[in-house]
């Protein structure tokens, strides 16, 4: 088994599809270890004897096929897996696509210290692919060994990935279809959530001086508890509005018919929680309400 | 007392880009950075007017320091540093007149060219998003989309309290 990993190595090194596309593509993180490995293939030959593991970070080392993960044994596959797991909380490594799998020997145990920063484990065969959590960009045989679309396809991927994650998180993208449509959507909502900030911080700068602050330590209070439990929010409102010490003279109320037309064009009715705090903190407002003065909307 | 009511019992960690911050902790970091800056403004500022620019500059400040963990909120804060006076106030209204005129001319136009400009105004409303490339970009959107939710929704009750 040895001997046959090494035969592969040498033979990918030959092939010299290895090095130059390497650089090309890789990240900047997995530049380094690619180069130790570099180094180490060219000196090491002959001596290599214990495993290290290293993942790659690109798209296109597989001109011909896919690689195999090679069962190895228990205290390696562990480490592997550990350290790919620590890997993919790195952020940004989980986002790359192409992960290949490179064993490699080497009698320097040493690095393992590296191995909080990246691995590669290479192994291949004409075989299977060891399904992981990341997409695989499959170079096909024959198939754009031009590193060029390899590299146009995996940025693609990872593209097209991103925009799913973002047709989640926006509403209303998943009736639009194609990218354009989708950024278009993104575009408008980011837009529509920045006025609404900039609306809102108007709003708090014109109700500032009338303030007195620790109305604001109770609305922190009930804050975090509308994020954990709705009645509990609404019973603390009704218990401090109580024993209020407000100053009512001083108080501005808005015009509640207005926030709710503000409201339906937000993304409150996305949000269980803050649309129904919303409807119960109106429930109270209305019954508590002395005056209906709506001065604020004027300033728009 | 105030920080005494915030109490913030996680940590976050954003291991991911893509990955949103417990919407809890980050509020409660909203508004504790939030609060006791506009509380500042307005015994510093008593006689006068509390400024509105200065507001959304706290509000800014707020978003910035309650998310650090994402590049977005690194330039974000740069900015407000450098520059007293927030652009994100002006620049967010012509984006948008701007955005309509150009999707009306581009009809059937080149495809790939209409996506590539939507990608760059993207980034032009996503702060530090001309730094940065297009895949970090996309990642570094959805937190911020997450933030800005979030943000609204604390200024919202915010404003609803004091009334």
């Amino acid at each position: 088994m040895d001997l046959s990993v090494l035969e592969r190595v040498k033979w990918l090194q030959q092939q010299q599809m290895v090095s130059p596309d390497f650089f090309e593509i890789l990240g900047s993180d997995g530049r380094e270890e690619l180069k130790r490995v570099e180094s180490y293939l060219g000196n090491n030959n002959d001596e290599l004897q214990s495993f290290r593991h290293y993942e790659t970070i690109d798209g296109c080392i597989s001109r011909t096929s896919s690689f195999q993960i090679e069962q190895v044994k228990n205290n390696e596959e562990n480490r592997v897996i550990a350290l790919q797991h620590k890997r993919k909380t790195e952020g940004k490594t989980e986002k790359i696509e192409n992960k290949k799998k490179k064993k490699i020997k080497t009698e320097d145990e040493t690095e393992s210290s590296m191995k909080g920063k990246s691995n590669m484990s290479n192994s291949e065969t004409s075989s299977e692919i060891q399904k992981r959590d990341y997409i695989h960009v499959r170079a096909r045989r024959g198939e754009a060994t031009d590193r060029h679309s390899l590299a146009e396809r995996a940025r693609r991927e990872k593209l097209s990935k991103k925009m799913k994650c973002l047709q989640d998180i926006v509403p209303g993208c998943n009736k639009v279809t194609g990218k354009a449509g989708m950024l278009d959507e993104i575009i408008n909502y980011v837009q529509s959530l920045q006025q609404q900030v900039e609306f809102l911080s108007m709003k708090l700068s014109v109700l500032n001086p009338e303030l007195e602050y620790h109305i604001n330590e109770l609305s922190t209070k009930q804050f975090q508890a509308c994020f954990t439990d709705l009645p509990e929010a609404v019973s603390k409102q009704l218990m401090m509005v109580d024993a209020s010490s407000f100053p009512l003279q001083h108080q501005e109320s808005l015009d509640y018919s207005v926030i709710n037309s503000i409201q339906t064009t937000t993304l409150g009715s996305k949000d269980q929680t803050s649309s129904g705090w919303e409807i119960h903190s109106q429930s109270l407002y209305n019954n508590l309400r002395t005056d209906s003065v709506s001065s604020f909307f004027s300033l728009e | 007392m105030e920080r005494q009511i915030i109490n913030k019992k996680k940590r976050v960690f954003s291991v991911e880009p893509n990955k949103i911050p417990p919407s809890e902790v980050f509020t409660r970091k909203y508004t504790s950075h939030l609060v006791p800056a506009l509380k500042k403004l307005n015994m510093n500022k008593n006689s006068s007017q509390v400024n509105q620019l200065t507001v959304k500059h706290e509000v800014d400040m707020a978003l910035a320091l309650s998310a650090q963990e994402f590049a977005w909120s690194r330039f974000l804060l740069q900015k407000l540093s450098s520059s007293n006076n927030p652009t994100t106030a002006t620049s967010s209204s012509s984006n948008g007149i701007r955005i309509q005129e150009r999707s009306g001319k581009e009809g059937g136009g080149d495809e790939d060219g209409e996506i590539e400009e939507k990608l760059r105004e993207l980034q032009k409303l996503l702060p530090g998003g001309e730094e940065m490339n297009v895949e970090e970009m996309l990642s570094e959107i959805g937190t911020y989309i997450k933030c800005l939710e979030l943000q609204t929704i604390a200024l919202k009750s915010m404003v609803q309290d004091t009334t």
